[in-house]
């Protein structure tokens, strides 16, 4: 089974705070999953790939000029509707922690 | 008049179009039929105050000379659909109180042919799941059955069209989240080829899988929908044009019945078998087919989940939008927020994600898992060389109880014929194939026909079969 310091490690990766209950059950569930999933290891690496072949003629890399479009820019017109969803706004800003601080 | 909650698409736009009905009139049937069962079946988490006013509006466009199949039609939108100036929460409580700032392109492509919006419905947070039993806002119940599960991920939309709380609906698919809930509902869900709708304006999921799908009661009013929600978008490029074939001649059906050997109750079986007779009656072929890669599919599908929705959920921290909570620190600011803003299924699968992303562990999931993808894809491609459809009950079983599938892993299990065509991008839809008993109760079970990509149309002529 997972440890409980892998979970927790997982858990700082992830920037999710968990419970002592929970970080139990996910040993528990994370086990289970990944030993189910795990039988992907039996497929070959030998075989076609997604980017190969003409199986895919259809993927090829979308390009467009970088010029503003006001056409289909959805967003055009709704700063004020962004800055409202702010969670903690000052004027036209929105105020975040500071970035840089001291370890502890 | 007091039924017009329960007429299809087509037979009210016919009405509509000969002046019988107007919009107005059904929509408020609609309205009075939420009124009656939602409180119980918990199908929309929002009614729209103003889907009236939207329906005056439609009537009025009617009277000025316009005319289109879902003009005045009133439909459920899931809530990972954005509609510009309304709340999308996609069911979870991190984005409670996220108001959308744009219309997603099938929402812009519904309001020009001049469709209404009941409302938004229920689903497993951010599509995670089968059942609507992971939405932040509790289940949506069955409404054969409210015991039991409606189906999930886009419950909400399939309960309200079964139950005769709109008159069709769009749902989402990520690994069935269309055709789970329209087989345990008794409903048509089609999945469309991937790219052939545009993702933009939908809450990312996992990007390579998503499609937004029409829900409705008949296999006609799916091909309105779909009709009206397709096309290429310069807003997601990997959105295609729809190929549109017409040629309706498309016999052969495949069937895999090695998938059938465990895990299918019988009665879903036995309902399967007399659906194919039924299609042999009207001049289909079936015959079996091999596609050796199944096996993986699950597996395959659902690493690919994890590492794509924790990849896709890592933007929301807090910061710009949604529920954010202080801690001690920056680092505690995002922890808190995300940990108190998704709900458990959310959680484990970002757990999941980060796990098959790291290091060390990246080749033996993720990539083990690309590699059956493309090897799945690529036996489906060869299989439709030889066969036109490939059929598989949609679910191997009818609706659960509402709490049994407490185990994720069981839950996971019940995706077996759904995820492959989100792993192959293939179009497949389900329609009603008859009813299972369940203590007393008759629940829907659904066929699932896939096609080759781009080939709605053979899903739709085979499925009028039905």
């Amino acid at each position: 089974m997972i440890s409980k310091e892998e979970v927790l490690n997982l858990a700082t990766l992830a920037r999710l705070k968990l419970s002592d209950a929970e970080v139990a059950s996910l040993q528990k569930d994370i086990s289970n999953i990944l030993e189910y999933v795990g039988q992907v290891s039996a497929v070959s690496n030998q075989g076609p790939t997604l980017d190969q072949g003409s199986s895919r003629s259809d993927l090829k890399n979308v390009m467009r000029e970088d010029v503003p479009r006001a056409t289909d820019n959805v967003m055009a017109g709704k700063e004020e509707v962004l800055r409202s969803a702010f969670p903690k706004r000052e004027g036209d800003f929105n105020v975040v922690r500071k970035i840089i601080q001291k370890d502890e | 008049m007091s039924d017009l909650n329960k007429l299809s698409i087509t037979e009210a736009a016919k009405q509509m179009a000969a002046g019988e009905v107007t919009s107005v009139q059904i929509t408020e049937a609609c309205l009075a039929e939420i009124e009656k069962r939602n409180p119980s079946l918990n199908a929309y988490l929002e009614v729209f105050a103003d889907a009236r006013e939207q329906a005056q509006t439609a009537d009025a466009r009617r009277a000025a000379g316009e005319s289109h199949p879902l003009l005045g039609i009133p439909l459920a939108i899931k809530d990972n659909i954005l509609i510009e100036g309304r709340h999308a929460s996609a069911a979870s409580k991190i984005l409670g109180n996220y108001v959308a700032t744009y219309d997603a392109t099938v929402i812009a492509k519904l309001k020009k042919a001049g469709a209404v919006f009941l409302g938004r419905t229920n689903m497993d947070e951010f599509a995670l799941g089968g059942s609507t039993e992971n939405s932040a806002f509790g289940p949506t119940k069955n409404p054969y059955d409210e015991s039991r599960v409606a189906g999930g991920t886009s419950g909400g939309s399939a309960a309200a069209v079964a139950a005769g709380m709109a008159l069709g609906a769009l749902g989402t698919d990520t690994g069935g989240s269309v055709r789970n809930p329209a087989s345990f509902c008794g409903v048509v869900g089609l999945k469309p080829t991937y790219g052939t709708v545009s993702r933009s304006g939908l809450v990312a999921a996992v990007s390579s899988f998503d499609q937004a799908g029409p829900i409705a009661k008949t296999v006609e009013d799916a091909e309105l929908l779909f009709d009206a929600i397709c096309g290429k978008d310069p807003l997601d490029s990997t959105s295609i044009e729809n190929s549109k074939l017409k040629i309706e001649n498309y016999k052969k059906i495949g069937v895999p019945r090695k998938l059938f050997e465990k895990g299918v109750e019988p009665e879903v079986l036995a309902q399967f078998e007399s659906a194919l007779t039924k299609l042999q009656a009207k001049g289909y072929e079936v015959v079996d087919v091999e596609l050796p890669s199944l096996s993986y599919a699950l597996a395959a599908y659902y690493i690919i989940n994890f590492a794509e929705v924790s990849t896709n959920l890592a933007r929301f921290d807090g910061v710009r939008y949604g529920l954010s909570q202080k801690g001690e620190n920056l680092f505690d600011d995002y922890a808190r927020s995300r940990g108190e803003g998704f709900g458990a299924e959310t959680r484990r699968r970002i757990m999941l994600g980060t796990y098959v992303l790291s290091a060390g562990y990246y080749d033996a999931y993720y990539g083990k898992a690309t590699a059956a993808r493309a090897q799945l894809r690529k036996e489906f491609e060869s299989a439709f060389t030889s066969v036109d459809l490939i059929a598989t009950p949609t679910m191997p079983y009818p609706a659960w109880k509402i709490g049994e599938k407490s185990d994720p892993l069981a839950a996971y299990l019940a995706d077996i014929f759904t995820v492959t065509a989100n792993l192959t991008g293939n179009p497949a839809i389900s329609v009603p194939m008859g009813t299972v008993l369940r203590d007393g109760a008759d629940l829907p079970v659904g066929i699932q026909l896939t096609a080759a990509h781009g080939n709605e149309a053979a899903l739709f002529a085979a499925a009028k079969q039905m």
